[in-house]
């Protein structure tokens, strides 16, 4: 029976369609206690006074916390610079200074507004410019004492800082035919989950319980664990249905505050975070200014490259340490950079903390280069495509850090398919209209996994996992497809646990495209030993030895005899009498690629395993009165390595694209000189509609990689990295004017057009 | 303040504080928690029930302007537990469903759309999703399921 590769429902299905599945928001527990965070309302300052003791005696109001009765420990994903609530300094406007728990929402919200509250107030710094100036105001006066580690390169505002230089870079660009230097910026984008974040947390015992709905239950465990002080065992996380993540339920959020009311109230605390809450304080995709000189020969070839990139982390490091080493490998490829330097620098503001996005830092740095091939083409007088195959990568060649990409010429594979579909020299032909083509490579994300598999005594298979299944069906159509398959049954006798760190082997959360390489794979360890024990329970009832028993579509017998077959159910009710209950369990890592230890300085993330490849061609029509830019087909040649389930595939490329289009075209997070964000709901903050986004046409590659469950590479994350190069570039191409800041708005369409009239009055638009 | 209205089917008589939104009512105080709650602003279309048979955001929908309406939500659309309505079994199988929790509010506007045009177009769809933001997705196989559904009717 085959079942990977093929189109089964997901398990979840059903519950959501419904509007059964129940979310975090969703949960009540008896004598349950409502939270609410008081925020300050200023980006930076010091508190001089806070009073909370009308708020205290507001009716329904159980108990208010500050920073003088909770954990003040310093903690944080990467530099230890968050603390539960501030009592003095100010660093962003959101920063927590309390925290109520009342017998309602209602009164909990009202209890918040009679909090009274001195600030000195000062000016915000939310420049990035003036913030990364050593002679910048501090955002963190006490930076030096944050425990960090010593790779980070820590100076002032800056939290952290990858080099890497391959030298002689300027002479290099200096003998060189052309130079090219362009300057690019990307602004901030939301996740804009659907369901808001939140928790419900409870004490009992000496132990939390704490209810979440987050890609990555033992980070919340283990986090918790740091800012509450105490050691992880004491804390147990339990996964419910997630409301959508796409990153952004990755690292701690505002699970802690949970945790101290319902430890001072004895209570069970549910806090919620409005949707204005949500998206004034939470982590989003960092802004960034991406600096980059190019110097090329006559012929197209690039000889040298130097990138400068400076991410603005906000107010706390959270991940984007991590994400100053992106800019190394994507500087490198597609495309051959030639004689290279990259620094990349993350900087304290005054403003809300970034961190994880789906494609992280790749989606504008890919937008760099790729923009950047494009105006190198206008300059030296050659086809765009022709100069990106001219300096493509190919099989054997590597990163900038050493590691060999040993398929990169499935690239070409991948240009060849998107051509076959739109010929270059034909597509976005016509007033107004223009064609945009990009390239990625994107990693499999190598983190930890595991499985626990058990055969249920009426022959069904029990998965335990702390995978959690963020919407991608990573779990409810991967994971159990995979299990499936290694018995013959069919995906509906494979029944899945929900997330809970008490009962599952650890387990790096939804993140990277990792859970259906990884997990898979550890399924399929799991499954090796089960089936070695069913097997040997097996011999002992069908009296045959060991070698000659197999499993077929859910039975057992011996092999080359039919008849002998007996369901997989009378396995384990006889094994109950024999060995004992038939469990297994498997664990994965994927090996981390050999690489040159000393190619840069400040690299925390070191290499890009199980790669995948990435072609995307976009064809756009402007409106000259308006601005708007109409996607009118959007192409896709990616390498998966292997489909697990067609449809899981296709929902997340549409889903990907749909991401990386509004992110282009309309999102953004403009920050105020106030250092707030000046879009403060979802309607001023333009998501993408139905209408907004065109049918993908998908075309896969499936080139299998090794390591991966029947060859499966990850999937999820990447269709959003090249989709703002590929749509800025047909734009720019409709226009004849470079556009190079994100989101490409209809006022820097206009500005183009009229632009282009002026450097080319002859050219008709 | 008394509250008088019928709620899939039972009518309901309720103490509601005046300026409750009916999205309230029906999550704490009916219990349905089927009917999402994504932003409280009539923006993202989570919160939909009908309305007398139309589509409402009923996160800004006051309780009290609901007196004597007849509202339908989620957790009655599809015969039984085990048998979702065809919309409900086409957005399934399609692939339309990711975290769900946008799914409830798109089957209550798809619901009502499919009520009053039985074969609706691409376009058609399209205008009557303007309300509806599902981040996961990118709405191609919501559509498909649509449409899938139209052809079983035919």
């Amino acid at each position: 029976m085959k079942i990977v590769g093929e189109k089964y429902a997901r398990s979840d299905g059903v519950v959501k369609v419904r509007g059964e599945a129940l979310y975090t928001t969703d949960l009540q527990f008896p004598g349950m206690l409502f939270g609410a965070i008081f925020r300050s309302p200023v980006a930076a300052g010091r508190i001089l006074h806070l009073d909370i003791s009308a708020a205290e005696n507001s009716p329904g109001v159980h108990k208010i916390i500050t920073a003088s009765d909770a954990p003040r420990h310093r903690h944080g994903l990467v530099v230890d610079d968050e603390q539960i609530f501030t009592s003095s300094d100010i660093t962003y406007a959101g920063e927590p200074i309390a925290a109520i728990a009342a017998t309602s929402l209602a009164e909990a919200l009202a209890a918040l507004k009679k909090i009274r509250i001195e600030i000195d107030e000062i000016t915000p710094i939310v420049d990035l410019h003036e913030a990364i100036d050593p002679k910048c105001r501090l955002i963190h006066q006490g930076w030096k004492d944050f425990g960090a580690p010593e790779e980070l390169f820590r100076s002032n505002n800056i939290v952290g800082q990858m080099v890497y230089d391959d030298g002689d870079v300027d002479k290099i660009l200096n003998g060189s035919d052309f130079v090219i230097e362009n300057e690019f910026v990307a602004g901030r984008q939301y996740q804009a989950y659907m369901e808001p974040k939140g928790v419900v947390a409870s004490y009992e015992n000496g132990r939390f319980t704490v209810h979440v709905s987050h890609q990555f239950p033992f980070n919340v465990r283990d986090r918790l664990a740091k800012a509450l002080g105490i050691k992880s065992s004491a804390i147990r996380v339990v996964g419910h249905h997630i409301g959508g993540g796409f990153g952004g339920k990755l690292d701690l959020g505002i699970e802690p505050f949970a945790c101290v009311l319902a430890k001072s109230t004895g209570r069970p605390v549910k806090l919620i975070q409005s949707r204005a809450e949500d998206m004034a304080t939470c982590p989003v995709r960092e802004n960034a200014i991406i600096h980059l000189r190019t110097g090329v020969n006559r012929d197209g070839q690039i000889i040298a490259t130097d990138m400068d990139v400076i991410m603005d982390a906000g107010a706390a490091a959270g991940d984007t340490p991590y994400l100053s080493s992106i800019p190394l490998f994507l500087a490198g490829a597609p495309y051959k950079s030639g004689r290279t330097r990259v620094r990349c620098r993350v900087v304290y503001t005054n403003t809300p903390s970034t961190g994880a996005f789906r494609g992280v830092s790749g989606t504008y740095i890919n937008f760099a280069v790729e923009r950047q091939m494009d105006e190198i083409a206008k300059v030296i007088g050659m086809d765009r495509r022709q100069l990106r195959l001219k300096n493509l990568l190919h099989d054997g060649d590597c990163f900038l850090n050493g590691q060999v990409l040993s398929d990169a010429s499935i690239l070409d594979e991948a240009f060849a398919l998107v051509e076959s579909r739109a010929p270059w020299t034909t597509t976005g032909k016509g007033k107004l209209r223009g064609v945009g083509i990009a390239a990625a490579v994107w990693l499999t994300n190598p983190l930890p996994g595991s499985a626990t598999m058990k055969l249920n005594e009426d022959g069904t298979l029990g998965l335990i996992t702390a995978a959690t299944e963020n919407g991608s069906g990573a779990v409810a159509m991967g994971l159990r497809q995979i299990a499936a398959q290694e018995f013959g049954l069919e995906p509906d006798d494979v029944l899945i646990s929900m997330p809970d760190t008490d009962v599952a082997g650890y387990d790096a959360g939804s993140q990277g495209s990792r859970t259906t390489h990884v997990v898979g794979r550890a399924i399929q360890e799991a499954s090796i030993e089960l089936r070695s024990k069913i097997i040997s329970v097996a011999a002992e009832v069908l009296e045959a030895l060991p070698g000659d028993i197999e499993i077929v579509d859910g039975q057992v017998g011996v092999a080359g005899v039919p008849a002998s077959r007996i369901p997989l159910s009378s396995i384990a009710i006889a094994a109950k009498s024999m060995a004992g209950p038939l469990v297994a369990t498997g664990s994965y890592r994927t090996p981390a690629p050999e690489y040159n230890h000393q190619c840069a300085t400040g690299l925390l993330f070191t290499t890009f395993p199980t790669l995948t490849y990435h072609v995307h061609l976009a064809e756009v029509e402007v409106d000259p009165a308006t601005g708007n830019t109409t996607v009118l087909r959007y192409i896709v040649a990616q390498e998966v390595g292997k489909v697990v389930n067609p449809d899981g595939v296709r929902g997340q490329i549409q889903g990907g694209v749909a991401q990386g289009l509004g992110y282009v075209l309309y999102e953004n997070l403009d920050i105020g000189t106030d250092g707030k964000y000046r879009q403060k709901t979802l309607e001023a903050y333009r998501l993408p509609i139905a209408g907004d986004i065109p049918e993908v046409e998908i075309m896969l590659l499936e080139h299998p990689d090794l390591a991966g469950p029947h060859g499966v590479r990850g999937v999820a994350e990447p269709p959003i990295v090249p989709v703002a190069a590929a749509i800025a570039n047909a734009i720019s191409d409709a226009i004849g004017a470079p556009l190079n800041t994100i989101p490409v708005r209809p006022i820097d369409v206009l500005d183009g057009i009229r632009w282009a009239q002026e450097v080319h009055p002859d050219r008709q638009v | 303040m008394k509250l008088s209205l019928t709620v899939n089917g039972r009518q309901e008589s309720l103490d509601v504080e005046v300026g409750t939104s009916l999205l309230h009512v029906l999550r704490e105080q009916l219990g349905l928690t089927g009917t999402k709650e994504g932003c409280a602003e009539g923006e993202c279309g989570a919160c939909t029930v009908l309305r007398d048979g139309k589509p409402i955001d009923s996160c800004i929908m006051a309780a009290h302007a609901c007196e004597q309406s007849e509202i339908t939500t989620i957790e009655v659309i599809g015969d039984s537990p085990d048998h979702p309505s065809e919309l409900q079994n086409c957005l399934v199988e399609s692939g339309g469903i990711q975290c769900g929790f946008c799914t409830p509010g798109f089957v209550m506007v798809l619901t009502a759309l499919l009520k009053v045009n039985a074969a609706p177009t691409d376009a058609e769809i399209k205008h009557a999703l303007a309300g509806n933001i599902c981040r996961c997705t990118g709405y191609a196989q919501i559509i498909e399921a649509v449409i899938a559904t139209a052809k079983t009717h035919q």
